[in-house]
């Protein structure tokens, strides 16, 4: 840290809330958590967390509210030492969390919901009480929701409103938000914000955790960066730049190719990651008016129709939930479809088995490593061959399998793709998340294929393993691969995509070239906004 | 050491640390196995027992000598397929608590070589088919009830344990009985009885067949396409489909070698246990009775694998041949039935994972280690191309 | 089958009836916070064995007590394996069930009749005069119980805690609850009911001790908290059903003229109860974290 790092908080005579002081976290399994960490936290004001996957923002936040305890180190207020040992008590306190992943009860209403951190437990359950409460709460701040739902059956963007209508109803001094952007379009990012604002001029503290440059830099007055377990960075939002940030977020001096791709699209060179040529090979991927449903039976892919071929990377790009996952699901055998036509090649794939459609030439990068691309207890080479395990090479005679040339082929993708991992019989679950992405991709480039179809390729990952990923793809396209690219990180498909598609709630709002639109018009479309009108 | 390769070193020993305290899945069922032990000598104290002469007898009874090893593998045997039973089943990602059920199918089936005439070993082997065969048609249906109706494959198998308990009573009083002594089944033929090993003992090659199963089965979850489906649809059914196995099959498979498993402890009982060579359908088969609930206890103390499967039955078995001996021994012996109050002791303290973790003194030897390792460890080799 | 004939049935029907609906109750309980204990066959018997020491000695109110008490403890170590310790509840309760069996064996012999102990007249609970015959006044408990649970459940805060704890409980977590504690205090009433449940088939029913008592009944009580959907009123109707296939067995061997073996009839009970849970399934749902430890990292 140098001195314009420097804590932005030196006018201490503001008084603080909360000051977090020395924070070390090691978990239980080893990892350190978190490193020697020392945050002022001031009432009026909004702190932007910035980090990587990884660098601790969660870490530190839980333990803020209670949720963790620290390994050592303190946290104080003006009035002593504070210890919570629940996240009750970090509530009594008035620290509220809106995790990323919502801790709603699925089946409740959201008036249930709120009432849970409520009344006594042996009281008659006053739901209609709650109910008037919320209302009002409801009016206060301007977040509207369903009130009867039961909130699994709400949108994401409402299940967020039902959290921190949740956490507002206690009265917070200090609101953190982990991540909570992801899961909203542009149009809701905006009245989050407006709401944000609104609130640390009423005078609450507020903790914005965000690995998303951009964002971190328009609302917030503070940004706080960790590194690897480590603060490295306490600096005023009007003075820090982007360059700036992005080099105390990754840790060394950020040029040309090696670019961190949460800079926004327009700051990113451009050579290389193009197509060379305009269109490319023949159409590999054929769809024509697909409609899917989706597990709670409502329609999740509404009639889509696209081509993708060969040498090119075709992006959709779209807040997640709004179908892409059915779709992915529907082309790699994995989801039944309702009515159209998908063929690879010409060969028709609705409806097939996963087996017979990677046979014909399809790989498949799954949105989720841990749930579906890898059964985690075993070994690496046992994943190695999961989809390929039945292949002429793999399998002997009574289907025996040959453990033998298994092996070496473990060993090549370790070294091929850089893995590191103490062996093939390592367990899975050993890995990096960067390394198990790896492996992933090695295994399906190694069935040759015709087409990758990506899903979320970069999630969780660390920037130098995203990066690897990213070129991977693009050397992919440029061997004449076709690729089909789902991402909810519009950047990374503004970046690689030779054509694009905005998705939203299962159709396509609009096809183009990432450079036919400004960022502002996608979104818009992103946000359902009808492409007439954005143009 | 810059600070990625120290995150990649932490990983990888933490790798190392996993591999030598996960010496201790083996550790456990120790452990576990003396808390059960433990327990017994408690509740033996306490009820006015002297545990130590009860363990003493156990021990003698169990392996005091070549006999008393025959007793035991003997006993052992029908554990060990049933413990399969579970295992398999269990690697496929189902409780199939039926061995119960199952067994007694198969040895109805077993007894039935005694209706006809065939060569010697010829029979046997028949006899073997119809149990397996009767096993494995046993198991099929709750495991088609769970993939047509979803029914949780608990319930259905023990229901039909309780099925199977009155149907094979029926059929050894009714269709099977023997004439002469209608207490108990047909004998089993000569032509179709294992050999026996050492004379004057019940422990014949029937033992071998229990070993060879746990071999073949072992090579057919580890070294087979199919074997690696079921264990992957075991471990996560949503990985399984996207690498293309059909889950509804693995769980099909799973409980057929499961039954089959099953079928043939029963045969090995009704053809392998001299004198009678027969089931006893008026004590409601005390020979058979518990060997499927036992081998659930084996297949859990040898963690679900088939070599931990055999050396845990050798631990059953010895404490089931221990227990006849100990039930005699002394002024004042202890009974049968406390062998089982163990088992049901050590099943209990496996169900508590990482045992180690409640024992601070083990934790803190375990912890210098890890310690003195890191100190020692290696930096981590070049990470990846950032 | 005439008049007198079906007022015996269901007299039997709802004594039957009585071990089924109490346990299947008590199990609700516990899995709407989470836990599935598949160790309730084992204590069945063992508060059977338990009740029936217990009213040897001090009459048949504490003999009801005990069995109560041992079915609480019992279900507090299961609560405890499973929660603090993070163990694995199958195996918790397979281990239950082996325990039991041996215990309850070993117990007998212990009393000098291996095998059946028959619990004197002195130390049963007293059954009613009712003009449909001698009834157990606990059938009443068994008919109140699940409306009382039913209202629990739905109606007060700490029914909607339950909830919480056994569908998310890194929610109930973040409103300040105690998870493990919840789990806790419902898998031990749980066990506790299924105690009593025991206790009465030993003192208040059949009379008697013996190593299979419970017959399964756990494990039917189980299929029952499936066709129930954890719904305490259906637990009731399961419990029910169960119990008037049991007492039709019953009739059938008192016919005259057997048209069936009787090892067939006595097989009934466990064939009704399979078709029973094989037509269930598909509409119900159990809490998302059923069966699993919560953990807080």
């Amino acid at each position: 840290m140098n001195a314009n790092d420097a804590p932005a908080n030196a006018r201490a005579s503001d008084g603080y809330f909360l000051r977090a002081e020395n924070i070390t976290k090691v978990y239980s399994d080893g990892t350190v958590g978190l490193r020697e960490a020392t945050l002022e936290i001031h009432p009026r004001e909004i702190v932007g967390l910035l980090g990587e996957n990884g660098a601790g923002k969660t870490t530190l936040t839980k333990i803020l509210s209670g949720l963790l305890p620290p390994t050592s180190g303190r946290v104080t207020s003006p009035k002593g030492v504070v210890r919570f040992a629940s996240p009750r008590e970090a509530l009594d306190f008035g620290i509220g969390m809106v995790h990323q992943h919502f801790a709603l009860v699925g089946t409740f209403t959201a008036t249930e919901n709120v009432a849970l951190s409520h009344e006594r437990p042996f009281s008659r359950l006053r739901l209609d009480q709650a109910r008037e409460r919320l209302k009002g709460l409801m009016k206060e701040s301007g977040l509207h929701v369903p009130l009867d739902v039961p909130v699994e059956k709400l949108a994401v963007g409402e299940q967020q409103r039902v959290e921190i209508l949740k956490v507002l109803s206690r009265n917070v001094q200090l609101l953190i938000l982990d991540e909570p952007t992801s899961v909203l379009t542009p149009l809701e990012v905006d009245e989050l914000f407006l709401l944000l604002r609104r609130l640390r001029d009423g005078g609450t503290s507020i903790i914005l955790i965000t690995h998303k440059l951009k964002e971190v830099q328009s609302v917030t007055d503070r940004i706080v960066v960790l590194r690897h377990a480590e603060l490295v960075g306490d600096v005023k939002t009007s003075t820090a730049t982007t360059e700036r940030l992005a080099q105390l977020m990754v840790g060394k001096a950020i040029e040309g190719e090696s670019t961190a791709v949460e800079l926004s699209a327009e700051q990113l060179p451009r050579t290389g990651a193009r197509s060379k040529t305009g269109s490319s090979g023949e159409s590999i991927l054929h769809v024509a008016d697909l409609v899917a449903k989706g597990n709670t039976g409502d329609v999740a892919v509404d009639g889509l129709s696209f081509n993708v071929h060969a040498g090119e990377i075709f992006g959709i790009a779209g807040v997640e939930g709004n179908g892409q996952s059915e779709l992915v699901e529907s082309l790699t055998g994995l989801r039944r479809v309702v009515s159209g036509i998908a063929t690879i090649k010409g060969i028709d794939i609705l409806g097939k088995d996963p087996r017979e459609i990677y046979r014909l030439g399809v790989a498949h990068i799954p949105e989720d490593r841990w749930k579906l691309g890898l059964v985690l207890p075993f070994t690496l080479a046992e994943n190695a061959i999961l989809g390929v395990h039945r292949w002429k090479e793999f399998r002997g005679p009574f289907s025996f399998l040959r453990w033998g040339k298994i092996n070496r082929h473990v060993r090549e993708l370790m070294d091929r793709f850089e893995i590191q991992a103490t062996g093939p019989n390592a367990p899975a679950k050993s890995l990096s998340g960067g390394n198990q992405q790896k492996l992933i991709v090695g295994r399906e480039l190694a069935k040759n294929p015709a087409i990758v179809v990506a899903s979320q390729p970069t999630r969780g990952l660390d920037i130098g393993a995203a990066k690897y990923i990213r070129d991977l793809l693009v050397e992919m396209r440029n061997n004449g691969r076709a690729i089909l690219l789902v991402s909810a990180d519009l950047d990374e498909v503004l970046a690689l995509a030779d054509r694009l598609a905005i998705m939203y709630e299962g159709r396509f709002m609009t096809e183009c070239a990432p450079t036919d639109l400004n960022r502002q018009q996608i979104g818009m479309l992103m946000g359902g906004v009808a492409y007439k009108e954005v143009a | 050491m810059s600070e990625q390769e120290r995150t990649t070193q932490s990983r990888l020993l933490r790798g190392v640390h996993r591999t030598v305290t996960g010496l201790h899945p083996a550790l456990e069922s120790m452990l576990a196995a003396l808390i059960g032990l433990l327990i017994g000598a408690a509740l033996m104290y306490m009820w006015g027992f002297n545990p130590w002469k009860a363990y003493w007898a156990l021990l003698r009874g169990a392996y005091g000598g070549s006999y008393e090893w025959a007793s035991t593998l003997a006993r052992a045997t029908p554990l060990i397929l049933t413990a399969l039973t579970f295992s398999v089943c269990i690697r496929a990602g189902m409780f199939n608590i039926g061995a119960e059920g199952q067994m007694l199918m198969g040895a109805m089936a077993a007894v039935c070589v005694a209706l006809f005439k065939m060569p010697p070993g010829i029979h046997l082997i028949v006899g073997l088919l119809f149990a397996l065969i009767a096993g494995a048609a046993w198991s099929i249906v709750p495991a088609v009830l769970k993939i047509t109706r979803g029914v949780s494959e608990v319930i259905s198998t023990i229901m039909f344990n309780w099925i199977a308990r009155w149907l094979a009573l029926y059929i050894a009083i009714f269709i099977l009985v023997d004439p002469s002594r209608a207490e108990k089944t047909l004998t089993v033929p000569v032509t179709a009885r294992f050999p026996i090993l050492v004379r004057g003992t019940d422990f014949s090659y029937s033992f071998f067949l229990a070993i060879f199963v746990a071999l073949v089965l072992y090579f057919v979850l580890w070294h087979t396409t199919m074997g690696y489906e079921v264990r992957a649809a075991g471990l996560n059914p949503t990985a399984a489909r996207y690498g293309g196995i059909r889950n509804k099959r693995t769980m099909i498979v799973g409980f057929l070698l499961g039954g089959v498993a099953a079928g043939l402890a029963g045969a090995t009982v009704v053809m392998g246990m001299p004198p009678s060579y027969a089931a006893f359908g008026g004590g409601a088969f005390p020979e058979l009775t518990n060997i499927g609930f036992d081998g659930m206890a084996v297949a859990m103390v040898g963690r679900n694998h088939p070599i931990g499967i055999i050396v845990a039955s050798v631990l059953f078995g010895g404490l089931n041949a221990g227990g006849r001996v100990m039930q005699f021994y002394g002024s004042n012996p202890v009974p049968l039935e406390m062998v089982r109050i163990v088992m049901g002791a050590i099943v209990l303290a496996m169900s508590i994972p990482e045992l180690i973790r409640l024992f601070p003194a083990i934790k803190d030897q375990g912890e210098r280690l890890i310690a003195a390792l890191r100190r020692h460890g290696r930096p981590a080799s070049k990470e990846g191309s950032a | 089958m005439n008049w007198i004939d079906l007022v015996s049935l269901l007299r039997i029907a709802l004594h039957a009836m009585v071990p089924i609906t109490l346990t299947a109750v008590g199990e609700i309980v516990g899995e709407t916070a989470g836990l599935f204990n598949i160790g309730l066959e084992g204590i069945l018997l063992i508060s059977a064995f338990a009740g029936a020491l217990g009213a040897e000695a001090g009459g048949p109110v504490v003999g009801l007590l005990v069995g109560m008490g041992v079915g609480a403890a019992i279900g507090l170590v299961f609560a405890v394996i499973n929660t603090y310790w993070k163990g694995t509840q199958m195996i918790t309760g397979i281990g239950i069930n082996l325990f039991a069996m041996g215990l309850v064996a070993f117990g007998l012999i212990q009393l000098g009749a291996p095998g059946f102990h028959a619990v004197p007249r002195a130390a049963q609970v007293i059954k009613w005069k009712t003009a449909m015959g001698a009834m157990s006044p606990i059938i009443l408990i068994a008919l109140v119980m699940p409306f009382l649970i039913h209202w629990f459940i739905k109606r007060t805060r700490a029914g909607l805690i339950l909830k919480a704890a056994g569908e998310m409980p890194e929610a109930a977590d973040v409103a300040g609850i105690n998870v493990n504690k919840v789990r806790l205090l419902a898998a031990t009433f749980g066990a506790a009911l299924a105690g009593l449940g025991g206790a009465y088939m030993s003192i208040a029913w059949i009379g008697s001790v013996t190593k299979d008592l419970s017959a399964g009944r756990g494990f039917i009580a189980l299929a029952t908290v499936v066709f129930s959907g954890l719904n305490p009123l259906l637990a009731l109707l399961g419990g029910f059903i169960f119990g008037f296939f049991q007492g039709l067995a019953e009739w059938v061997k008192t016919l005259p003229s057997k048209p069936i073996p009787s090892q067939f009839v006595s097989m009934l009970p466990y064939i009704v109860t399979l078709l029973v849970v094989s037509g269930a399934i598909g509409r119900v749902r159990f809490p998302k974290a059923l069966g699993e430890p919560y953990k807080r990292e």
